[in-house]
C-alpha cells in the first residue's frame, strides 16, 4: 500500500534530535578532544617553523595548514586521517543502535517514514561535524592571526573556506560509509569494527596497494616505455578509488595555489611553464572539482545504498 | 769708550787670527784668502718684462772677525723697487761671522712700461769698519716669450654611430718656461657627454699640473646622445689656465643607426589564453633610430604544441620614428596544464634585434566542471529514483 505525503516530513525534527543527542554525547566529546588537541598541536608546530623558516610567501596563511614541524604531522595530514574517524563515531550505530535500545519501533510509530528517519540521522550527524569544523576554522584562524601577527587575504579565506567544504564532504562519506554498515550489521561492534577496517585499508594500505594492483594488471615492457606511463596511469587511477587520495589531491591543488596538475604530467607540458607561480583560485576550482564531485557523488551513492539496504529491511524484529 | 773698549780684545784676537791664518797660508800654498766678499753667481742677467727678477747674493767672511754689512743700491732707476732678503726676512744690513756666509736674495720690481735695455746697478755693502763692498750687475731685459699651449688631437676627426663612443688622445703641452695647472673644458653641442681622462688610466680629470715645457696626453671621451640625427659635429676641447689658453677642434662624423624596440600595448606583458584556444596579444615594433629598419622579422618561442602567429610576420621596412602594430595570435597547446607560461617572442632586422616576454596565463576549459556537475546530478538522480521506490515506508 502507497502512503501519502513528503517522505522527508519530520526530517527536521529528526535531524536536530540527532544533533543535539551527538552534542551531548561522551563519544562526540572524546573524538574531537582528539582532533582538536592534535589541531591546536600542528598549528602550533606550523607557526613556529613558519617563523623560523619563511621569509615571505603570498600564501603564509595556508602554509599554517601545510607545514609540517617535527614529529608532527601538518594539520592537513592530520586531518586527512582523523575525520573519517569522526564520520565513523557518528555513524557506526546509528541505525542499528536504535534496533539494541529498541527504540526503532517506538520511533517509527511516530508520524515519520523511515526516509526521514535516515535522512535526518545523517543530516543532524553531518551538522554536528559542520559545527566542529567551522569551530576549528575559526580557532586556526584565529590562532594564525593572533601568532603570526597578519590577516590572511581574500583569496586565501576562499582557499581556506573550500578546504573546509571539502573536509566536510570527506567526512561525509565516511559518515554513509559507517551509517551503510549499521544497517547491515544488526550489531553496533561489528559495524564499527568493519568501518574502522574499511577506514584503515583505504587511508593507510591503498596508497601501496594500487601500485601492486596495477603491476599485477599492466606489467612494464622494458622495451616499451608508454607501459611504463600506462602502468603509472592506471595505478593513479587505482589510488583515486579512495576517498582517502581524492581529499589529498583537493586539498593539495587548494592550499598550494602553486600546485598546477595532479596527475602524470609530461615533461613536454612543463616546457615554458612559470615554476611556482601560483594559479588563481578559478583555475585551482576546476583544477579540484573533479575530485570534489567524486567525493560528492560517493557520498551520495554510499547513502543511497544505505538507504536501500533500511527500506528493505524488517524492523519489527 | 766702553765700545771701543769692548773691542779691542776682539780686534787683537782678529790680528792673532789673521797671524795664525798667515802661518797657514805659509804651510799651504791653496789656503784661502782672508777677507769680505759679496758677490753673486751671474752678475749679467736676462729678464723677462713684467716679473720680478731675483738674484741670489752671497756675503762671504773668511778669516775675519764678525763684522756688520749694511747694504744700498747704487744706479738703479728710481721708479725700480728692490728689497733684499735674507733668512726669508726683508733686510737692511747682514751679520758674517769668520769663515762663514750669508746667502741673501735681491728682488728687483721693474716699474710698469719699463723698455727693454740694459740697466747696470752696483749692490753696496757697507762694512763698519768702514770698508766698501761693490757689486756691479746688469739685468738686460728682454720682451717677454709669449707663453704658450699647444693641443695636438693624434686622431682629430672619428666616424661612428650614435651609441658608439668617440675616443681621442689629445696630447697638451705647455710652452712656457713656468709650471702651469690647466683646467680642461671641453664645449660641445647640447646633449654630449665629455669625458677626460688619463691616456693610461680611469680616473676623470677636471685639470692637470704641467711643468715647464711639458707634454702630457690626455684621452677625451665624447659620447654623442642616443638619438642624434647624421651629420658632423664639432666639439672644441681646451686647455687653460688664467693667463693662457690652447684649444683645438675635434670633429665627429656621425653615422644614422636603426634602433629597434618591440612594446606590448600599454605596456602589460601578460595576459590570459585558454587551453586549445586562439587569443591575441597586441604589440608595437618602433624604429627609434636614425637610420631605416630593414627585413624585419617577427617570430616567438613558446612551449611545444603550441602555435604563435605574428600578423604581420615580416616588414620590409621600417623607417626611423615610424612604428607597426603587431597581432600575436596565440594558441596554447589543448594540453596545456592551467598556470603561468613564458612566450618569448623577438622582433629581429637586419643588425638589430628586440625581445620581450610575455607571460600567458593559460585556464583550462570548464567543459570537466560540467561533467562533474553530471556526475553528481547522476547520484541524486540514483536517489531520488531510490525514494520514489522505496520511500514513505
Amino acid at each position: 500500500m502507497r502512503r501519502e505525503g513528503s517522505p522527508f516530513k519530520g526530517l527536521s525534527v529528526v535531524a536536530f534530535k540527532e544533533a543535539a543527542d551527538h552534542m551531548a554525547s561522551p563519544r562526540m566529546h572524546l573524538v574531537m578532544l582528539l582532533v582538536i588537541l592534535t589541531a591546536i598541536g600542528s598549528i602550533y608546530g606550523a607557526i613556529g617553523q613558519i617563523k623560523e623558516t619563511v621569509g615571505q610567501d603570498p600564501f603564509l596563511f595556508l602554509r599554517l595548514f601545510t607545514t609540517a614541524r617535527d614529529p608532527l604531522p601538518s594539520f592537513m595530514a592530520f586531518l586527512g586521517f582523523l575525520l573519517p574517524l569522526i564520520g565513523i563515531a557518528l555513524g557506526f550505530d546509528a541505525v542499528n543502535g536504535e534496533y539494541s535500545r529498541r527504540t526503532m519501533s517506538r520511533i517509527l510509530s511516530q508520524p515519520i517514514y523511515r526516509d526521514a528517519l535516515l535522512a535526518g540521522k545523517f543530516l543532524g550527524a553531518l551538522m554536528v561535524i559542520a559545527i566542529c569544523l567551522v569551530t576549528l576554522w575559526l580557532m586556526i584562524s584565529g590562532m594564525g592571526i593572533l601568532l603570526l601577527g597578519l590577516p590572511p587575504s581574500g583569496e586565501e579565506v576562499l582557499r581556506s573556506f573550500a578546504f573546509l567544504l571539502t573536509s566536510l564532504v570527506y567526512s561525509g562519506v565516511w559518515l554513509a560509509a559507517s551509517m551503510l554498515f549499521s544497517t547491515l550489521f544488526r550489531a553496533p561492534a561489528t559495524s564499527a569494527l568493519a568501518a574502522l577496517t574499511l577506514w584503515l585499508v583505504l587511508t593507510l594500505f591503498w596508497g601501496m596497494l594500487a601500485p601492486l594492483a596495477a603491476g599485477a594488471f599492466v606489467p612494464i615492457d622494458p622495451f616499451d616505455p608508454s607501459t611504463a606511463v600506462h602502468q603509472a596511469e592506471i595505478a593513479h587511477a587505482l589510488a583515486r578509488l579512495s576517498p582517502s587520495t581524492l581529499f589529498g589531491e583537493v586539498t593539495l591543488a587548494l592550499l598550494n595555489p602553486a600546485t598546477r596538475a595532479l596527475g602524470i604530467i609530461f615533461y613536454s607540458q612543463l616546457q615554458g611553464a612559470v615554476m611556482g607561480a601560483p594559479l588563481p583560485f578559478g583555475q585551482s576550482a576546476i583544477l579540484i572539482w573533479p575530485q570534489l564531485a567524486s567525493l560528492i557523488a560517493g557520498m551520495l551513492v554510499v547513502y543511497t545504498i544505505a538507504y536501500l539496504s533500511f527500506q528493505r529491511q524488517e524492523i519489527r524484529a | 769708550m766702553t765700545l771701543s773698549g769692548r773691542l779691542f780684545p776682539a780686534v787683537v784676537l782678529a790680528g792673532s787670527m789673521a797671524l795664525m791664518a798667515g802661518a797657514a797660508l805659509a804651510d799651504q800654498p791653496t789656503a784661502k784668502p782672508t777677507g769680505l766678499w759679496l758677490t753673486t753667481d751671474y752678475p749679467a742677467v736676462t729678464e723677462h718684462m713684467g716679473d720680478t727678477a731675483t738674484l741670489s747674493l752671497t756675503l762671504a767672511n773668511s778669516n775675519l772677525p764678525p763684522v756688520r754689512v749694511g747694504f744700498s743700491l747704487e744706479g738703479l732707476p728710481d721708479a725700480w723697487k728692490w728689497q733684499i732678503d735674507g733668512g726669508s726676512k726683508q733686510i737692511a744690513a747682514a751679520m758674517v761671522g769668520p769663515d762663514d756666509k750669508r746667502l741673501l736674495d735681491l728682488k728687483l720690481t721693474p716699474p710698469e712700461g719699463v723698455k727693454p735695455g740694459n740697466y747696470d746697478f752696483t749692490v753696496i755693502g757697507k762694512a763698519d769698519d768702514g770698508e766698501t763692498l761693490k757689486l756691479p750687475i746688469t739685468v738686460t731685459l728682454g720682451a717677454a716669450s709669449p707663453d704658450e699651449i699647444t693641443l695636438d688631437p693624434k686622431l682629430p676627426s672619428l666616424r661612428g654611430t650614435p651609441r658608439s663612443k668617440f675616443e681621442y688622445d689629445v696630447s697638451i703641452h705647455n710652452d712656457s718656461p713656468e709650471e702651469a695647472t690647466l683646467n680642461l673644458v671641453a664645449d660641445a653641442p647640447p646633449g654630449f657627454g665629455t669625458t677626460f681622462t688619463e691616456q693610461y688610466g680611469s680616473q676623470e680629470i677636471s685639470s692637470l699640473p704641467f711643468k715647464a715645457g711639458e707634454t702630457k696626453t690626455v684621452k677625451v671621451a665624447i659620447k654623442p646622445p642616443a638619438d642624434l640625427a647624421a651629420g658632423k659635429y664639432a666639439v672644441t676641447v681646451s686647455a687653460a689656465d688664467a693667463k693662457t689658453q690652447g684649444s683645438t677642434q675635434l670633429g665627429l662624423d656621425v653615422t644614422g643607426q636603426p634602433t629597434m624596440s618591440l612594446t606590448a600595448e600599454d605596456g602589460r606583458l601578460s595576459g590570459q589564453a585558454e587551453a586549445g584556444k586562439e587569443a591575441t596579444f597586441s604589440f608595437t615594433v618602433s624604429n627609434t633610430g636614425t637610420a631605416p629598419a630593414k627585413n624585419l622579422k617577427i617570430s616567438a618561442n613558446t612551449p611545444s604544441g603550441w602555435k604563435v602567429e605574428a600578423d604581420p610576420k615580416s616588414l620590409d621596412e621600417l623607417g626611423p620614428g615610424a612604428d607597426q602594430k603587431i597581432a600575436l595570435h596565440v594558441t596554447p597547446s589543448d594540453k596545456a596544464i592551467a598556470g603561468d607560461y613564458m612566450v618569448n617572442v623577438n622582433s629581429a632586422g637586419d643588425g638589430v634585434s628586440d625581445h620581450a616576454d610575455l607571460r600567458v596565463t593559460v585556464t583550462t576549459s570548464t567543459v570537466w566542471g560540467i561533467v562533474g556537475l553530471l556526475i553528481i546530478a547522476a547520484a541524486v538522480i540514483v536517489l531520488a529514483f531510490a525514494v520514489t521506490r522505496y520511500g514513505r515506508r
